[in-house]
């Protein structure tokens, strides 16, 4: 393991080793630059995964304190716990089903194509999706997405055999297996799928695409690479002249660490990334760093979500095999005439009883949740994925009063439901039954949105560094040398699955690094 | 563990409290009692929710002429919805929906063939094994373009 002095001033910092922490690291790496990642939490392998879902989740979910308020129904079923991300090597890319859609070149215009939606702040992207078009190959390509560039698609399980049967009946198109960053096939030195579940356990088989499998193990050949786990930043530091100098972070033993740095790259998630921002605030950065705008931390996304199951006569045994592996794509169509802008995809889920007993009703009890579980067998099980509304007051602010183990402020995350979510919700679960319907449910149960997965905005990228604040690369408009490398960068979160798409921004942040930036930053 | 101040009939009413919480008729008492117990194993480290525990099962018992053990199911139902939203029982069905859910038995009670990675996956083991619904298509023969 490669390991750079705290006083080497020509390193990069990558905070944070998820989607875009782990990739812009290894591209990093490939282009011979010194780079220090920092992850917060432990560096967990294939061998310490559990398939047993509150273990694993007690192993590797994201459980120091944050808050919540606004109307949403997640302050409500889970005050404490806003998110479901990870917190260890690899990031949530360790938790993640693979579902792979690219953003519609519309999505990158959502304000001109959507107009003026009272109560958004909606903003079209600074770049179009024919640029980001060769780094959706690259990404592609890099994850091995099923469908695409030649790998084989998944095949059909228990589960995509009854979504799959009633998306044709009720006349749907665009459904598929895929395309999933889970092999069906061993690609990249990693081995095909087992079908053995619990990719949101981790994938103990490897199987999937995670920077914990692929990416960092990668940047680690080249040498270049000093991974340090269990280092918790705490602040980003900068001199008189506006430039990140480097960080301090509180290391496995409780001991506070500067590590100095060339370039700052953070990527702690939408959440933790504009927290960090705002605990770095100083005399030059009273209202946080890079928040001339006042921008960090608002318009928090996290997709308009919800889960539909269906429940038959017959056994579906929707656990056999991969979590999640298949899509419905008709309803992510540019169509305002549904009663809402934006689309959303259906995909299918899986959960175990101990999730599902859980989730399907938070906080009930008696007949109505165990004559649930007591059709588990029967169980068929989709998730509604949607693009949702960006509005300037959904924000992630410094908690008044909370702090977390090293004393720090958490993240309180305040979101209040769109009208346009609500009416996209409601379009979906009732689309979603019908699917099962068309197949002879005997009854369909509608799930309410889980912790958040999908962290989006709040560091949002403009054109003009009043309305964001991250520029076309995701470099801050407020500090030449510091960059966001994660969905925070997100200026609107369109309806696909967000790692692909963060992934793609990475792999073009670091050649913009690398390429622009070499001279005057190293 | 247990707190010596938690008598066997607190236990026994709190069984039956798991079981009327989440009234499985084709359930053995067993997982009932193994949720029952870590409820009182929370309680042995939780000083504020042991008291909340013994009064709100003493509270129980005292709801109808006989203890809450002794009640039919559809009475112990309506007298436990009288504590809906109550620390007490809410501390219980925190705990209970976890534990009982993650008992081994009950997921063979569910047909859950849970954790498979050591038997090398459901690959050879059933994962597409449904056979009431044609085999659908797994490919979308052109791209959308909107």
């Amino acid at each position: 393991m490669t390991r750079f002095e705290y006083d080497d001033s020509d390193v990069v910092v990558v905070v944070g080793s998820g989607a875009g922490g782990g990739t812009v690291a290894n591209e990093l790496c490939q282009r011979g630059f010194k780079t220090v990642v920092l992850e917060a939490g432990p560096h967990l392998t294939g061998e310490d995964y559990h398939q047993d879902e509150w273990p694993a989740f007690g192993q590797m979910a994201w459980s120091d304190p944050r808050t919540t308020s606004g109307s949403w129904q997640v302050a409500t079923d889970f005050p404490g716990l806003p998110a479901w991300l990870v917190k260890a090597v690899g990031g949530t890319t360790t938790h993640w089903a693979g579902a792979c859609p690219r953003f519609k070149a519309h999505e990158f215009a959502a304000r001109s194509t959507y107009g003026d939606l009272d109560g958004a702040s909606l903003l079209d992207w600074p770049i179009a999706l024919s640029e980001l078009a060769p780094y959706y190959d690259k990404a592609e390509i890099k994850m091995g997405v099923t469908h695409r560039h030649g790998r084989p698609p998944l095949p059909a399980n228990n589960n995509y055999k009854v979504f799959a049967n009633g998306a044709e009946k009720l006349g749907y198109r665009y459904y598929s297996t895929g395309p999933y960053a889970t092999n069906a096939e061993p690609y990249d030195g990693r081995p095909a799928s087992i079908q053995d579940g619990f990719n949101f356990q981790g994938d103990k088989n490897g199987s999937k695409w995670s920077t914990l499998v692929a990416e960092l193990p990668k940047a680690e050949k080249t040498g270049n690479l000093d991974l340090r786990p269990d280092s918790h930043v705490a602040q980003i530091e900068h001199d008189a002249t506006g430039r990140a100098t480097g960080v301090l972070y509180v290391d496995r033993n409780g001991t506070l660490r500067r590590q100095r740095a060339a370039v700052v790259c953070v990527a702690g998630n939408s959440i933790e990334t504009p927290r960090l921002l705002l605990l770095s605030g100083s005399a030059q950065h009273p209202d946080g760093l890079a928040n001339s705008s006042g921008q960090v931390g608002r318009n928090y996304m996290r997709h308009t979500t919800g889960t539909v199951w269906g429940q038959f006569d017959k056994p579906v045994k929707m656990w056999r095999g991969e979590t999640m592996a298949g899509v419905i794509a008709d309803e992510s169509r540019l169509d305002t005439d549904r009663g809402f802008v934006g689309g959303y995809y259906m995909e299918t889920i899986s959960l175990g009883p101990a999730f599902l007993a859980k989730f399907i009703a938070p906080g009930r009890w008696g007949e109505p949740v165990t004559e649930l579980l007591d059709g588990y067998r029967n169980t068929a099980g989709m998730w509604i994925i949607g693009e949702d509304m960006p509005r300037a007051d959904n924000r992630v602010s410094l908690s008044g009063e909370t702090v977390d183990q090293h004393g720090l402020p958490v993240a309180n995350v305040h979101f209040d439901d769109h009208p346009n979510d609500v009416a996209m919700r409601r379009h979906g679960q009732r689309q979603g039954a019908a699917v099962y319907n068309a197949v002879g449910a005997q009854k369909t149960i509608e799930t309410p949105p889980y912790p958040s997965t999908h962290n989006l905005g709040t560091c949002r990228m403009s054109q003009r560094p009043r309305d964001g604040v991250v520029d076309r690369f995701g470099r801050a408009h407020d500090v030449p040398n510091l960059f966001i490398s994660d969905g925070s960068v997100f200026t609107t979160g369109a309806a696909a699955n967000p790692t692909l798409t963060i992934v793609a921004l990475a792999t073009r942040q670091a050649e913009y690094i690398a390429t622009e930036l070499h001279k005057t930053l190293t | 563990m247990g707190s010596t101040l938690l008598t066997a009939q607190h236990r026994q009413t709190l069984v039956n409290v798991v079981y009327a919480a989440f009234p499985h008729r084709t359930f053995p008492r067993g997982p009932y009692e193994r949720a029952a117990d870590a409820v009182i194993d929370q309680a042995g480290k939780d000083p504020r929710f042991l008291a909340q525990l013994m009064q709100g099962l003493t509270d129980l018992d005292a709801q109808r002429d006989v203890p809450f053990a002794e009640l039919d199911a559809d009475v112990a139902a309506a007298v436990l919805r009288g504590a809906d939203g109550t620390p007490f029982l809410t501390a219980i069905v925190d705990s209970v929906v976890v534990t009982l859910y993650s008992d081994p038995e009950v997921w063979e009670l569910l047909g859950y063939e849970g954790p498979s990675f050591d038997k090398g996956g459901y690959l050879h083991r059933g994962f597409d094994d449904l056979d009431w619904l044609p085999d659908p298509r797994i490919e979308h023969e052109e791209e959308m373009t909107a």
